[in-house]
């Protein structure tokens, strides 16, 4: 029994997990390329949203993953526009446009649904789930790995393209570089600006994915606002992770876990206080490290 | 001088032509849904701004707006991000209500001591991500926006349970009202409008002067323009950061106090947070360019902005969301205005460079 409960324990750390760690995975490749992207939190925001509106109209699991990476690709090529083609500056895109589509998708979710704070039920599908059959001779392991959707299994698989694209790749060797030196990468014939734009596209397209999974993975549904955060514990898990796509996994699991935790201890100890522990939890984790690091640096 | 003109006229003018955008974006979003934009915008600034009970909605709206602003614009204009002014503000609020309620002397002077606890606990809530930034470099972006999370999670506990108001049918999450002897005067019971305003809009003026005259001032500007400069030229840097930061907090305390000494008279559960006055101040302290006084200007024009969203969506059912868009979409397109700035500076690099930097000393 109580093993089981730990299994169960195990099994929501990885589906909280899997929306940061695709944010984490955009938030990397923008911080290799040297781009401050702020809005991941809008872009997951709006992909969600998306995911949702086609999946009420059409009740199909593949367009409104088409629709989330849509949506957030459109919301990260205005924020390409206006931050590396227009220089405007990073921190005040990114919190604008965070609250735009805060404010936006109040706004669609009235006049499209005719509903205030949360869309559910009308028979949406959810993300198709994989059962892995063979593992049912141990109820602790099948417990633990039950029910998870195919978008779970999808975002290890990127972390590790990833990973390849930037260490394996000449265009990531060439990211890498515009990052550390902009000019230098210039003059070699990068084109550093496009670099800068596309990965932040590509951070959208990341982001749309963890706005899918964020609202189809489980129970299929939307909650204004429903992001609370993640985008920004995802920029947490990315600078933990040094900016690397394996370490990721590791830090966007234990933000997974804290989430987790904080929705399993609700049982035991009033809400209000086991809601604060993943942000709290995020505040200890980025200090720690940076006590590390700092430490590390004095050596 | 012409260049003095231009720059001028840059600074002014930019931030009217996005309101046009912006405005007129909103009017598409209207259109797109089918509501006629020129009614709705007549009826949303001839109620927020020429009807004397939305007048007044406005402005006591726009006293924690444009305090939470300038908290804002005086962290960012040194290179402080705080986004954290949200969270800074639920304390300060719950820390000055609990002063006021359990407080034993109801006497008008409780109620300044209510703002310095306000406001002593503003600024510590802003103290720990400067001090989280300055001994273990953690981001003070990051960590201020975790804050207002857990924050506001933390206060609304308080009025869920321990000083929750047992009066009337017990639903509303929410304390129990604060002595009349603590309120700020109002002028009429049918009309918003009380004298809190005035001492936000002066404290506002007060700290325009002080940023501007004072050497703490000064050398948080030259902080924020370059940090290694400033520190090279013998600016305390540290000492500028934790005091920056912490009139920032304390600014977030006040403006809480303001809310509930001047128009809620309680602490009421998501205050800060369903009203969002911290990311509306932010707002308009972005469209004004970090300059208080403007900021106070566009404060209130977001605030009756929201309050004419709110009038619409009582009287068409508009959502009210619509003044969040307008107003989002205004700073957007103000933020290509630095842009502008941007290229202006470096087209006119040529001439003197003295007279630039005189011109930067004149702002």
């Amino acid at each position: 029994m109580n093993s089981l409960y730990f299994a169960a324990i195990i099994n929501s750390t990885f589906r909280y997990a899997t929306p940061v760690l695709f944010a984490a995975l955009g938030s990397l490749l923008c911080s290799r390329g040297n781009v401050f992207n702020v809005a991941l939190e809008g872009q997951m925001l709006a992909a969600a949203f998306a995911a949702i509106v086609i999946n009420f109209y059409t009740k199909n699991m593949v367009l409104s993953i088409l629709a989330a990476i849509c949506a957030g690709l459109l919301v990260s090529s205005v924020v390409a526009l206006f931050q590396i083609k227009l220089k405007a500056h990073d921190m005040v895109v990114g919190t604008t446009i965070n609250l735009f589509i805060q404010s936006a998708t109040a706004f669609l979710m009235q006049i499209v649904f005719g509903s205030r704070g949360m869309v559910q039920g009308h028979g949406m599908v959810s993300l198709t789930k994989i059962d892995l059959n063979f593992l049912s001779w141990s109820p602790f392991l099948y417990r633990a790995f039950e029910n998870l959707s195919i978008l779970d299994y999808a975002s290890y698989i990127i972390a590790i393209i990833v990973y390849f694209y930037l260490f394996k790749t000449v265009r990531g060797f060439h990211l890498r570089s515009v990052g550390i030196r902009y000019n230098a990468a210039k003059s070699l014939g990068i084109n550093s600006q496009k670099m800068q734009m596309n990965v932040v596209l590509i951070s959208g397209i990341l982001c749309g994915l963890g706005g899918v999974s964020l609202c189809m993975g489980g129970v299929t549904v939307f909650v204004e606002n429903m992001t609370a955060g993640r985008g920004f514990i995802a920029m947490g898990a990315s600078s933990m992770a040094q900016a690397h796509p394996i370490m990721a996994i590791f830090s966007s699991l234990f933000f997974g876990a804290t989430i987790s935790l904080s929705k399993t201890l609700q049982k035991v100890i009033n809400s209000y206080f086991t809601e604060t522990f993943p942000y709290i939890c995020t505040i200890l984790a980025i200090t720690i490290y940076g006590a590390i690091s700092k430490a590390k640096k004095k050596k | 001088m012409t260049m003095k003109c231009n720059r001028k006229f840059v600074t002014v003018a930019s931030p009217f032509f996005a309101i046009l955008i912006g405005l007129t974006f909103g009017a598409a979003v209207m259109i797109a849904v089918g509501t006629n934009p020129f009614s709705a915008y007549r009826q949303m600034f001839s109620k927020s701004f020429f009807d004397i009970y939305y007048l007044g909605q406005t402005l006591v709206k726009s006293a924690p707006i444009m305090l939470s602003g300038v908290a804002a614009a005086i962290a960012w204009r040194a290179g402080y991000i705080n986004l954290g002014m949200q969270g800074q503000m639920c304390v300060g609020g719950l820390c000055a209500t609990l002063v006021a309620l359990f407080f034993p002397v109801k006497s008008w002077w409780v109620t300044i001591l209510c703002f310095c606890v306000g406001m002593t606990a503003g600024a510590i809530w802003a103290l720990i991500p400067t001090y989280l930034d300055y001994k273990f470099d953690v981001s003070i972006i990051i960590c201020t926006l975790m804050m207002n999370y857990a924050t506001n999670f933390l206060t609304d506990y308080f009025v869920s349970a321990p000083i929750k108001d047992t009066a009337g049918d017990g639903l509303a999450m929410q304390s129990p009202q604060i002595a009349e002897a603590l309120r700020f005067y109002r002028f009429s019971p049918k009309n918003a409008m009380n004298t809190s305003v005035f001492l936000s809009i002066a404290v506002v003026i007060l700290i325009a002067i002080f940023l501007k005259k004072s050497k703490f001032g000064y050398e948080s500007k030259m902080t924020g323009l370059n940090r290694e400069f400033a520190r090279y030229g013998g600016i305390k840097s540290t000492k500028i950061m934790f005091m920056t930061m912490a009139l920032s907090g304390a600014l977030c305390g006040f403006a809480a106090c303001i809310e509930i000494f001047g128009a809620r008279y309680r602490y009421v559960n998501a205050m800060f947070t369903s009203t969002s006055y911290s990311w509306t101040g932010l707002m308009a302290m972005l469209i004004a360019d970090y300059n208080p006084i403007m900021t106070m200007v566009y404060s209130i024009f977001l605030a009756g902005l929201a309050i004419g969203g709110q009038a619409l969506q009582r009287s068409v059912g508009l959502p009210m969301q619509i003044s969040d868009i307008i107003q989002c979409s205004i700073t957007l397109f103000v933020s290509i205005k630095l842009l502008f700035n941007f290229q202006k500076l470096k087209i006119n690099k040529k001439p003197n460079h003295l007279e630039r930097d005189e011109e930067v000393e004149h702002e």
